[in-house]
């Protein structure tokens, strides 16, 4: 098994997978976003209170949940680069934090655009929405590190710090609507809240392209920076020869 | 005439301004990702191209 996890973890073989991985997340994401986007805008119904202002939650929870997700697993590949050395885990850490970034920014967003219509506001100090603030904010604190170095794996090193430590954050967005009386409602997923199926059956497709968009992204952006970091590899002079002749 | 009344001939009536802009945030921030994602690669491909065939001179 430590055997198989080291020959897909050494950078051809990585890059390798990448390229085969990217137009099984891709497809998956271009076909279920057409599926996803007609299931959210058009089948599933107006909402009995928001009428169809609640449709911007088929765009804002999946995001919002891939904003801590990707976090997540930023975190851990960091740890993993740095506990066992794994360059390639190194990798995914720095390609997952631009596309975090974004996904939190898009929560962010279509929050405060959802916000207007139903709270009359744009934005207010809550706990949920100050802590994906923070997130964000540590997204963008780890990408200046992770740049401030012009050794790769002194910047994957210091970067993979300041990942974990900021997954004490992850909780606090998590848990916020249940330790503190928020404006912010409570949990959309797992409490009845989507009454009627089609509800139901957006948001899994949402989420689902989410998640393909994220693979997609993570295969193409990785593959970019394996061939940076190995560019005195043989392997890399050959393959890009080969692509470019 | 608030942006809210001007785009309210859209689908979805008053939500219109607020549910096509969040979508519209939406598609702008993942077209940029995909764009920027592919522009990288190339550029590093033509790059790497060009450092190798200065190396072989």
């Amino acid at each position: 098994m430590w055997k198989w996890i080291q020959r897909q973890a050494s950078p051809k073989v990585f890059y390798q997978t990448c390229t085969k991985l990217t137009p099984w997340f891709l497809i998956p994401f271009i076909v279920l976003s057409v599926i996803g986007l007609y299931w959210a805008l058009v089948v599933s119904p107006a909402d009995y209170q928001q009428g169809d202002g609640y449709r911007i939650i088929y765009i804002h929870v999946p995001s919002a949940i891939m904003s801590m997700t990707v976090y997540g697993i930023m975190a851990i590949a960091g740890g993993i680069g740095l506990i066992w050395q794994i360059k390639m885990a190194e990798v995914v850490a720095k390609v997952s934090a631009p596309i975090g970034a974004a996904f939190t920014i898009v929560a962010l967003a279509t929050g405060a655009i959802w916000g207007k219509p139903m709270w009359g506001t744009w934005w207010v100090w809550d706990a949920r929405l100050t802590s994906e603030l923070i997130l964000l904010f540590l997204y963008l604190a780890y990408m200046s590190l992770n740049n401030a170095f012009d050794n790769p794996r002194t910047a994957a090193k210091a970067s993979s710090i300041l990942a974990i430590v900021g997954l004490v954050n992850l909780p606090i967005i998590h848990y916020s609507v249940k330790w503190w009386n928020t404006l912010h409602q409570g949990y959309t997923v797992g409490t009845g809240g989507l009454k009627d199926p089609d509800m139901g059956i957006a948001l899994g497709i949402m989420f689902l392209v989410f998640v393909l968009l994220y693979g997609a992204l993570v295969t193409i952006k990785a593959k970019t920076e394996v061939l940076t970091r190995e560019q005195n590899s043989r392997w890399v002079k050959d393959l890009v020869t080969g692509e470019r002749s | 005439m608030t942006m809210v009344e001007y785009f309210s001939f859209l689908p979805f009536g008053k939500y219109a301004f607020y549910v096509w802009s969040a979508y519209g945030v939406v598609f702008i921030t993942v077209a940029t990702l995909f764009v920027r994602a592919r522009s990288n690669h190339k550029k590093t491909l033509i790059s790497l191209s060009s450092k190798y065939s200065r190396q072989d001179d």
